[in-house]
């Protein structure tokens, strides 16, 4: 590993978090379902993106769900060619970020698009997708 | 209101330093920077240590450190502002003497980046941003972080890879003048245009290296400052902001926010402009952020960063030089100690001490731009000779 002399720890450490979704779980079983939702403060509102139960803008924790529709424009993007470790295998892919049509952003994969395709103000859709392992998550596909 | 100057610097060798552990790399740099301000270490109420980890073995940086270095029962803890954190700590000081807890601070920066593998470090980098968000299912890296700013500011204000190529050819040209950087060589316009991709349109001459190393300052009251010295360096100004973590909740593409906010806050704390400003170091963790940190700070219009290279705006003889030491691209960018070693280089320039690679200084002030994550976090410090 180095050209200097160094002990290599023994000890090894695997770190797998649990990432907690009751508060925002109409996201996720919406998007099982199609729907591409997130939440609107009951008060003022504001509707954020990602979903969150509390409003960043009034702090009021009342809130409701929206439809975001499915179709978005490509505001920027890149194609990630040296991947993390933990992506290995899933190849080079491309990242875009799309803007809805009330404002919202988001930021997940272009799927089925070259990388010479896609450049900003491409429209977009989105589109549920499982992991392996049955996660939902969702990516973003040429209009 | 009291003035805190800058009264001792310590600069360790950047680059892959596998000779030293974490305790040893810090103290090459506190000896200096005890030693050049001349001032006993039991005299100082408090140090700051900025750093990341997470890369490194040792979970408490701050005492490790301490206890290396004699710093015996010293009030110390270690800040994280990703890498922005030896600014962080800077401020950190700064106020620790400013409030009278004591009239010496020290902020150390250091950053361990090679006690693992080169992958490894490449997943942590990738989830400073929203891991929940935008890296469990997306899989982000550093320079797709910047990449997304890239893409924007090119297809909005015309900028060409061979721009961002421009300001990696000046940084290997003042950092083969910097013996501390990790790279001492120039390379050409080609080289760097033809080298690998990491995340288009970056590539891996767009990008800062990993490394290793250590920075640190010594910080005096007004009072203490001008007993110890006759070139104390006054911090005039210190600015910070923040942004969202989200990528996607950020306004626009083309210019870090944060970076604006911090700049605006600064030159009002030091009562100066960006035409007051004679030398600067620009936070160049990817080619990019060095191009829209010329306009976030002012130096020139919106959209005019890649003029300001292509003109040679920011080499010495031009208008403001930026990252006479290298820069991150160049020395080296071992996260923490960052925001720490730019204080160390502007330092140096106003003292007049920078040799071959030193500003002409006419106003004798000097300003410090350290971003930590993609404009996640921006501090902004302005230093001046009085």
């Amino acid at each position: 590993m180095s050209a200097e002399p160094s002990l290599h720890s023994r000890r090894t450490l695997t770190l797998r978090f649990d990432l907690p979704i009751s508060k925002t779980r109409e996201f996720w079983d919406s998007l099982r379902s199609g729907k591409f939702v997130t939440t609107k403060c009951a008060k003022c509102g504001t509707v954020s993106f990602p979903p969150q139960s509390d409003c960043p803008k009034c702090m009021g924790s009342e809130f409701g769900w929206v439809d975001l529709g499915r179709d978005a424009t490509l505001v920027t993007c890149t194609q990630v060619r040296i991947m993390p470790p933990s992506f290995a295998g899933s190849g080079p892919y491309l990242i875009a970020i799309g803007e809805f049509s009330g404002g919202a952003k988001v930021l997940a994969w272009l799927e089925g698009v070259k990388r010479e395709e896609a450049m900003p103000g491409m429209k977009l859709r989105v589109e549920a997708r499982a992991s392996r392992e049955g996660n939902p998550f969702y990516v973003f596909v040429r209009a | 209101m009291n003035r805190v100057a800058v009264v001792g610097i310590g600069h360790s060798k950047f680059g892959r330093r596998t000779d030293v552990s974490i305790g040893e790399l810090a103290f090459e740099s506190i000896k200096q920077a005890v030693d050049d301000a001349g001032v006993d270490r039991k005299d100082i109420a408090n140090v700051v240590i900025g750093n990341m980890g997470g890369w490194s073995a040792e979970s408490l940086p701050a005492v490790v450190v301490d206890e290396y270095a004699g710093l015996d029962g010293v009030g110390t803890m270690r800040v994280e502002a990703a890498c922005a954190s030896g600014s962080a700590a800077l401020k950190s000081a700064y106020n620790s003497v400013l409030s009278g807890e004591g009239d010496l601070a020290m902020a150390v920066g250091v950053e361990k980046m090679s006690e693992v593998d080169t992958p490894t470090t490449v997943e942590l980098i990738g989830r400073a941003g929203s891991y929940a968000w935008e890296f469990e299912n997306y899989g982000m890296t550093f320079p797709a972080y910047y990449a997304l700013y890239a893409v924007a500011h090119m297809n909005k204000f015309g900028t060409t890879e061979e721009d961002m190529a421009r300001v990696a050819v000046k940084a290997h040209h003042y950092g083969a003048m910097n013996p501390l950087a990790q790279f001492q060589k120039e390379i050409t316009l080609e080289k760097a245009l033809g080298s690998q991709v990491v995340a288009w349109p970056l590539k891996l001459y767009d990008a800062c290296p990993l490394t290793d190393g250590s920075a640190a300052v010594v910080l005096a009251s007004e009072e203490v400052a001008k007993r110890l010295t006759d070139t104390p360096i006054w911090i005039r100004g210190i600015g910070c902001s923040s942004d969202s973590a989200n990528l996607s909740r950020r306004g626009s593409y083309v210019g870090l926010d944060a970076a604006v906010r911090a700049a605006r806050r600064a030159y009002s704390m030091a009562k100066v402009g960006p035409e007051d400003i004679d030398v600067a170091t620009a936070h160049d963790c990817f080619t990019i952020a060095e191009l829209m940190a010329y306009e976030d700070l002012g130096f020139c219009k919106k959209g005019e960063g890649a003029k300001m290279i292509r003109e040679g705006q920011t080499e010495i003889g031009g208008r403001i030089p930026v990252n006479l030491d290298g820069g991150l691209k160049a020395k080296g960018h071992p996260v923490g100690a960052t925001g720490v070693s730019m204080t160390v280089e502007i330092t140096k320039q106003l003292r007049g001490e920078a040799g071959k690679r030193q500003a002409p200084i006419r106003k004798g002030v000097g300003l410090v731009h350290n971003i930590g994550g993609t404009g996640h976090y921006a501090y902004i410090t302005v230093l001046a000779r009085d």
